[in-house]
């Protein structure tokens, strides 16, 4: 888990010329290019495997009813629970996200679709929400830099729902949990038990199996 | 490769045309790539790509290690989500059997990728050892060094590569062509006992 020089097959040491992505070029940090495709002209299907309706991720998407606000916990929870150091992303990141769930527990973005002003909070609390994403896009960068890249839709992107459906939220955690578990065991067999990495993954892997519970727990009562 | 079935990867889809992600799919991913950021610092290092690659594909070490090291374009022994993106491109082209038409849209970033040292041209053994991630046989390699090797310097530079995107590109549309047709004909055969035993319930 060292940095150290490109380990390439024709001996070349250090950093290579940077390929050119699947970007937006102008971009001083490449993001990823962005295909705003629409009701997915997209194969629908996985390769020789037949693909039954359950498993299409559309599927999961418009089971997006099954996303209750109570059931939303925060990632920056996650974060408090498992690092008490704070993220690279600062206190700001939470801010941000501690508001967007308390928004969300109100009705969350259909809401505001249907045009409906309830009440002089949510008017200033797109404003602040605005504010806040775009000093988080100055002041970040990293992880913010696709929200620049959705910026550039325009309003388009606040269409675009911020909070993903839960059946494709279990999935995510389900696997990285899977996947986190094992670099566990790596990570005490390579640098040991109390190496501060391997303590914050522990830590990490200690949140993100709290929320799940919490959330298992929730819809099963 | 086949990605693992049941996975979170398994259930995105590329465009077909265009062989990139929605935006929507972007933003799924993107939220899957900060759930394996454990360290908060926008990467992946080594160990937590080799065991997500290990969890969703059937690549071996070796193989997951070349890959690492291909994307780790800046040297610095982490994983950005630009590069995350990219991977995850691949992987789906090679899981819907669509390496051709990607290799053909992202000629350039593929080209790049492959040019491991920086010279502006590809060598055989470069692609030989990249034939895992975009499927191309020895003997289709073969063919691609004595046909588009136009300089005969036994390397490829861009535009020499960029042909050989555009025929094999051209040998894709051809036989899908050729499969369409072929299922348009076998639906005629089927219909005739249907209507044979319309016929005979009639009478």
């Amino acid at each position: 888990m060292t940095r150290r020089p490109s380990q390439s097959p024709g001996g070349a040491q250090g950093p290579r010329p940077q390929p050119a992505r699947l970007l937006l070029p102008e971009s001083p940090r490449p993001v990823a290019a962005l295909v705003v495709c629409g009701p997915q002209a997209s194969l629908g299907s996985h390769g020789s495997d037949d693909s039954s309706p359950d498993n299409d991720i559309r599927n999961l998407w418009t089971r997006a009813t099954l996303s209750q606000p109570e059931l939303n916990v925060p990632r920056s929870k996650i974060c408090d629970d498992s690092d008490a150091e704070g993220s690279s992303l600062g206190s700001k990141t939470r801010q941000w996200y501690s508001r967007k769930a308390g928004r969300e527990s109100d009705g969350g973005w259909e809401e505001w679709e249907d045009g409906e002003d309830k009440d002089g909070f949510r008017r200033e609390g797109l404003h602040e929400h605005l504010s806040l994403e775009m000093e988080l896009l100055e002041g970040a960068g990293g992880a913010f830099q696709l929200r620049a890249g959705l910026g550039f839709l325009g309003h388009l992107s606040l269409l675009l729902p911020l909070q993903l459906p839960l059946p494709l939220m279990e999935v995510m955690e389900n696997e990285a949990l899977e996947i986190l578990t094992k670099a566990l065991w790596s990570y005490r067999s390579g640098i040991g038990r109390d190496h501060f990495l391997t303590k914050q993954l522990q830590r990490y892997i200690e949140g993100l199996k709290r929320r799940r519970s919490k959330r298992l727990h929730l819809v099963t009562y | 490769m086949k990605l693992k079935q049941g996975s979170f990867l398994w259930y995105l889809y590329l465009d077909k045309l265009y062989c990139l992600l929605s935006v929507r799919n972007v933003k799924a991913l993107l939220e899957y790539f900060h759930l394996l950021d454990v360290h908060h610092n926008n990467t992946l290092n080594d160990v937590l790509f080799y065991h997500f690659l290990r969890h969703v594909t059937s690549w071996k070490r070796t193989q997951i290690m070349i890959v690492f090291n291909m994307l780790d374009w800046n040297a610095m022994g982490e994983i950005g989500f630009d590069q995350f993106y990219m991977l995850v491109c691949i992987l789906l082209a090679q899981q819907n059997h669509l390496e051709e038409q990607f290799i053909f849209r992202h000629s350039r970033p593929v080209f790049e990728l492959l040019d491991l040292d920086g010279e502006l041209r590809i060598g055989a053994d470069h692609f030989h050892m990249y034939n895992f991630l975009f499927n191309i046989k020895k003997q289709e390699l073969r063919e691609l060094y004595h046909d588009f090797d136009i300089t005969g310097d036994r390397r490829l530079n861009y535009k020499e590569f960029k042909l050989f995107t555009i025929f094999t590109m051209d040998k894709y549309q051809e036989k899908q062509k050729a499969e369409k047709e072929q299922g348009k004909t076998a639906p005629l055969k089927k219909k005739r006992p249907h209507r044979f035993i319309l016929s005979s319930k009639l009478f």
